[in-house]
């Protein structure tokens, strides 16, 4: 488990200057520690033996305080400083291997879940450094230095103030693990709270139409109940904490008063030294203290740079690794060569043995039940998911071998959910490229038939989308990511799926853009109606991962297949999608 | 009816308000008056929590006054000040030892751990009474609050994210106990500095004022370093949630990304963030180490200045050196509140937002208005149902429902039909009243709806929506609804009548069975049949259907028509309907649009007419439409 500690100390390393000039600051900032509880012992014996000139002492108790003020302020700085850059290291790398990381990863992952790697673990990992392990050189400094002065004191009396420790090290182990469970109770009470009120106010329609207001009232007063009870239970063992610890490192001051006082008393131990005995004993009792608190901290740790190396460790999902002879633009010839693509864990492949060849300037449609692998093969064209070499060729060269900025770039695919980020309207169409020009974006926008949307918002173009700015219909997103792939004016087009929430009208007029604006461009589109897909050129029918038909409109009619079949249950339907299609729009 | 018009358009609630950033001030005398009523009914324990602080902050003086004046001076130096605030402890010694012939020092051992005991349990004391008292107040004060927002009406609810209203009742009401915990820790300081104060001046007023000086010393530049570190904290935090927010955001649209070959530039857009945020760290950091070893040099510092000072001090008899180990000893507890005021005043200022957010809610006073003296409706109604020229708009300008007239008999069973947006819904949501409206009446059995109580009328009006709630609880409390009146013998009969029994039956509780919230263990139409046994239970003289469009399997969906007809049986009914077969069994049919009644009559006599319903119709009806626009 602690293999991946030691491996952050290759983070750590390019701070290690730093970190270890804190380390040795922490030891110096110790020694004028103790310097002070020397200096102070010394002057009190000098005034026990009626000497009352204790200007050295003072001043050199003035001049440890300064000193330790400025060595202990670098080192907590500078440890602190290695810490926030080691996390933010982490964090630029972790981003970075997320983005590298696609469809496979993010199957098996939420984002949830990667959220709070990049944050929670990242924070533990500083914790660790910029805390942990400083409080660990921290308490062997304070062990070292504390018992070296006492037993310089007294050997014996040092030696009488070790039984103690065990229990007060046993006492703060216990409290802690019984803090820990205390403290996730009031968590889960505090979450069962919020989730009752929220699941209570999502209902409150239902609960004030069936007048059952007071019932609920009493419902949450259990719940409310509950957590007072464990809120109640934390601050209880809290308290017991802040009350015993301290009375059972007095068990230590027992042993200073009785055994140092009869020193004293005999004339064997100096009144200072008594007082002195007495600073040190929080010193040394200190670690005892927070022993298991540190333990913790590694434990915790060590789990968290575990999970954040499980992801940085991964290597990019697609590999960029182009031949160098590939054209410079693509044309939009596309050559799919008995493609098959099976999803790894499963064993039913989704694409069998797809042949086909796209000419430049073809606009194809694919069409096909849900799960017929229509996504699929699209998402292989632009290598989100990588297709088996040799099985699509562009231009005559595998797509594996154009570098993957170009396949990208040069095939544009809108795909099927209709993402916009929280940002203005601008930024989402110019996504792929944010210096283009206002008359491109408006352009977009009008093949898109957006235009008319975007000039109704109050600040049109520089409109915020998302939860804090104007939150869009389906229709209105699915045209806004249809201008954001009509703007890039690529050699291939790919939409899959992208009408399904426009209604027929408008579809019909931004068909009609696009066929005037890619007469000779490559256009791959999915579809679910045939009033769609009759404008293409060429029909495909998918079906459980084969393609069952293949040919222009007319001659699918004739082939009174899937395809044929489609047309006929939807041109009775033809009105009511109409209907619909009013219906979207008012 | 003009005068309540006004009221209304007086009493418009400006939503936006209950998200916006409040004051801001910092201390707020009248908000921590209004939450010491929530506390004064645990005065008692505030009291003794009062009473008990001052204990064991006297004992926890008493600790360093053995080592120091009984051990020190009393035994070693044996050369005692008599002037000398000791609280009797040499004296006590003295006599014990003169009582038991044990050794002094033992005496004083004996005494040291006693005190130390007593001061443990006495400060575990203190703070359980204090802490019991606020848990108990906030708990009062949440439960106030959750009674407060159940009460308000839809209009408020439509406007205000439940997400945010949640808030208020957990972590807001958290910062308060934070802040009650810290006005309480201040008190469990400042007892013992003014106590050590009080023995300082009395073994030597000189030096005590000397060390005073450190006081205003140590105040500034604990104000100086909250004030540097607020701002400074406010921009770490912020910068650290634009960086969540970039990353979360950049993984929700990664295909997006990947597929415009963003991955370079937004990488350099999250550095950017990440640089910011560690910048802001890093000033903070700086400043807040610069603070963090400030308070333990300047308590170093005054020991230099106690034993410089004392030993004069004591070369001239004015101090013994016990007393002088004394001051040294007192030198925390007279630095500590300081340091700690400067810490609560963060937590204050959070608070206080907290608070003056939970107080807004509770003062939010939007309500449905009740009339001042509610007319008694007999104990049966007929269930004469009667729309009078009614308008309303959820906002101004935006009229959802437009002189809308029409009479429905007794017993008569209405379908309401209209697409998405005709106002369907606003129709069902007046008459049981979640809104209130002024222009036009809505009379039942010719009492105006306004002159009924809302929970009078709500019981009167059974109504089943398409999102039906389920409550914590049992089947047949779902069905009984803490209703007394609804025995299990009844309960089980609406179940059975609505076609729900032997879905229920055939559960591993049966009735007994504990559904969760959400009713995850229910499907789409047994959930239909439950809400249906529940309003059957109720006996309403008016039901209300909202039907589910959520297409559920062909065998339920003939058990819902069925139950459907059971319930509607001779019972007067407004079902906005989605299905042709719940149109064509109405006894007549309202064509809804625009908020206009377009059409009223039989299902023959609007086919007839040719006009908006026989084009829906023939266009919506052949199918169970899903209403999947309906934003």
């Amino acid at each position: 488990m602690f293999a991946s500690l030691w491996r952050l100390r290759v983070f750590i390393k390019p701070y290690r200057v730093g970190w270890f000039a804190g380390i040795v600051a922490f030891g110096v900032a110790r020694f004028f520690e103790i310097s002070v509880i020397l200096l102070t012992a010394e002057a009190i014996n000098l005034i026990a033996e009626k000497n009352y000139d204790v200007l050295m002492p003072v001043l050199g108790i003035f001049g440890a305080v300064v000193a330790r003020y400025i060595v202990v302020t670098y080192a907590r700085y500078a440890v602190r400083k290695v810490g926030l850059n080691v996390a933010f290291d982490l964090r630029q790398q972790l981003y970075s291997s997320l983005q590298d990381q696609g469809a496979k990863f993010y199957a098996e992952h939420s984002i949830g879940d990667m959220m709070t790697r990049a944050v929670a673990d990242i924070s533990l990992v500083y914790r660790l450094i910029a805390m942990g392990t400083i409080l660990v050189v921290i308490l062997v400094y304070a062990t070292l230095f504390g018992y070296g002065a006492m037993l310089y004191y007294s050997p014996m009396l040092t030696l009488l103030l070790l039984p103690p420790m065990p229990v007060v090290f046993w006492y703060a182990q216990r409290s802690s693990l019984q803090m820990g469970v205390a403290s996730q109770q009031v968590q889960e009470r505090l979450s069962d709270l919020g989730t009752h009120v929220q699941e209570n106010l999502s209902g409150i329609r239902t609960i004030q139409a069936m007048v059952q207001e007071e019932n609920e009232i009493r419902r949450f007063a259990h719940t409310n109940q509950n957590y007072a009870d464990a809120f109640y239970q934390q601050g209880r063992i809290q308290s017991a904490m802040a009350a015993w610890m301290p009375t059972f490192a007095a068990a230590c001051t027992l042993t200073i008063l009785s055994f140092g006082g009869y020193l004293v008393l005999e004339g064997k131990m100096l009144v200072g030294d008594f007082v002195a005995f007495i600073s040190l004993v929080a010193m040394v009792v200190q670690p005892f203290r927070v022993a298991g608190f540190i333990v913790n901290l590694f434990q915790r740790a060590a789990v968290a740079s575990d999970r954040l190396f499980e992801v940085m460790d991964l290597s990019p999902e697609i590999t960029d690794a182009p031949s160098g002879n590939t054209p410079a633009v693509i044309s939009g010839d596309i050559q799919f060569n008995h493609l098959s693509f099976t999803f790894p864990g499963s064993t039913e492949p989704v694409l069998k043995d797809i042949h086909l060849h796209i000419r430049k300037g073809e606009t194809i449609a694919i069409m096909g039940r849900v799960g017929a692998g229509k996504t699929t093969l699209l998402k292989q064209l632009v290598r989100i998911l990588d297709p088996a070499p040799g099985t699509i060729v562009i231009d005559g060269h595998d797509v594996t071998e154009y570098p993957l900025a170009q396949v990208r770039s040069q095939i544009a695919m809108v795909p099927q959910d209709p993402f916009l980020f929280a940002e203005p309207l601008k930024d989402n169409l110019t996504y792929d490229d944010p210096n283009r020009a206002l008359e491109e974006i408006w352009q977009a926008a009008t093949s898109a038939d957006l235009k008319d949307t975007i000039e109704d918002f109050p600040d049109r173009l520089d409109t915020l989308v998302g939860e804090r700015g104007v939150t869009l219909s389906g229709g209105q997103k699915q045209r806004a990511t249809l201008a954001r792939g009509f703007i890039r004016h690529a050699p291939v087009l790919v939409l899959d799926d992208c009408f399904s929430a426009v209604d027929t009208e408008t579809e019909e007029h931004i068909l009609s853009e696009l066929k005037r604006l890619r007469s000779s461009q490559t256009t791959l589109l999915v579809s679910h109606r045939v009033s769609t897909a009759r404008h293409a050129d060429r029909i495909i029918v998918l079906e459980n991962g084969y393609i069952r038909e293949v040919g222009s409109h007319e001659e699918l009619i004739a082939a009174q297949g899937y395809y044929a079949e489609l047309e006929r249950v939807q041109r009775e339907g033809a009105e009511n999608e109409n209907f619909a299609g009013t219906r979207v729009s008012s | 009816m003009q005068k309540q018009a006004d009221t209304n358009t007086e009493q418009q609630h400006d939503h936006a308000m209950f998200d916006a950033d409040l004051s801001g001030a910092v201390l707020n005398m009248h908000l921590l008056g209004r939450l010491m009523h929530w506390l004064k009914p645990y005065k008692l324990s505030l009291f003794i929590s009062t009473v008990l602080v001052l204990i064991t902050s006297t004992l926890q003086i008493l600790l360093p006054i053995i080592i120091s004046l009984v051990a020190i001076d009393h035994m070693f130096l044996n050369e005692s000040d008599a002037d000398t605030p000791d609280f009797g402890l040499i004296e006590l010694n003295t006599y014990l030892v003169d009582l038991s012939g044990l050794h002094p020092l033992f005496i004083a051992c004996l005494m040291y751990g006693v005190i130390q005991i007593l001061w443990a349990f006495t400060g575990h004391a203190h703070r359980m009474t204090l802490i019991g008292a606020v848990i108990n107040g906030l708990r009062d004060l949440r439960l106030d609050l959750f009674r407060h927002l159940e009460t308000r009406p839809s209009s408020f609810y439509d406007r205000v994210a439940v997400g945010r209203v949640m808030t208020r009742v957990t972590n807001d009401v958290e910062a308060l106990f934070e802040l009650l915990r810290g006005l309480g820790s201040l008190i469990g300081e400042f007892v013992p500095f003014f106590v050590a104060l009080t023995v300082m001046l009395a073994i030597n007023p000189e030096l005590t004022v000397i060390l005073l000086f450190a006081l205003p010393i140590l105040a500034t530049a604990t104000y100086y370093f909250r004030r540097m570190t607020r701002h400074l904290f406010r921009q770490v935090r912020q910068t650290l949630s634009a960086l969540n927010q970039n990353l979360q955001e950049n993984l929700a649209g990664l295909q997006v990304v990947q597929l415009s070959d963003r991955e370079g530039f937004n990488l350099k857009r999250y550095t950017r963030i990440n640089e910011n945020n560690r910048d802001f760290e890093l000033r903070s950091a700086r400043v807040e180490t610069l603070y963090g070893a400030f308070n333990d040099s300047l308590a170093h510092i005054a020991i230099g200045v106690i034993i410089w000072f004392g030993a004069s001090q004591v070369a001239d008899l004015e101090m013994t050196l016990g007393e002088v180990v004394l001051f040294t000893q007192f030198i925390g507890m007279l630095f500590h509140p300081v340091v700690v005021l400067g810490e609560q005043t963060n937590i204050l200022f959070r608070a206080m937002a907290s608070g003056e957010r939970i107080f807004q809610a509770i003062d939010w006073d939007e309500k449905i208005h009740e009339p001042a003296e509610p007319v008694q409706l007999p104990a049966r109604l007929d269930g004469e149902v009667r729309f009078n020229h009614v308008n309303f708009s959820y906002l101004d300008n935006m009229p959802i429902l437009n002189d809308v007239t029409f009479t429905i008999a007794p017993g008569e069973k209405l379908a309401i039909v209209g697409p998405t947006g005709s106002g369907k819904s606003t129709l069902i949501r007046l008459l049981s009243r979640f809104y209130d409206f002024a222009d036009g009446q809505i009379f039942l059995d010719g009492v105006d709806l306004n002159h009924i109580h809302s929970h009078d009328l709500r019981k009167r009006v059974g109504v089943v929506l398409q999102d039906f709630h389920i409550f914590s609880g049992t089947i047949y409390d779902n069905i009984a609804l803490g209703n007394p009146d609804i025995t299990r013998e009844r309960a089980v009969d609406a179940a059975k009548t609505v076609n729900a029994h032997d879905f229920i039956i055939s559960l591993p509780g049966g009735y007994d069975t504990e559904l969760t919230e959400r009713g995850q263990n229910l499907s789409q139409g047994q959930r239909q049949l439950l809400a249906f046994a529940r309003v059957l239970a109720a006996d309403p003289e008016i039901l209300v259907l909202d039907e589910a469009t959520a297409s559920i399997d062909t065998e339920t969906e003939l058990l819902i028509q069925d139950a459907l007809r059971r319930l509607t049986q001779g019972r007067t009914s407004i079902l906005i309907a989605h299905r042709l077969q719940t149109i064509q069994e109405a006894d007549r049919v309202l064509v809804l649009h625009n908020g206009r009644v377009e059409e009223l009559g039989t299902h023959e006599e609007l086919l007839a007419a040719q006009g908006l319903y026989s084009t829906l119709h023939s266009l919506q009806f052949q199918e169970p439409v899903a209403d999947e626009d309906s934003a």
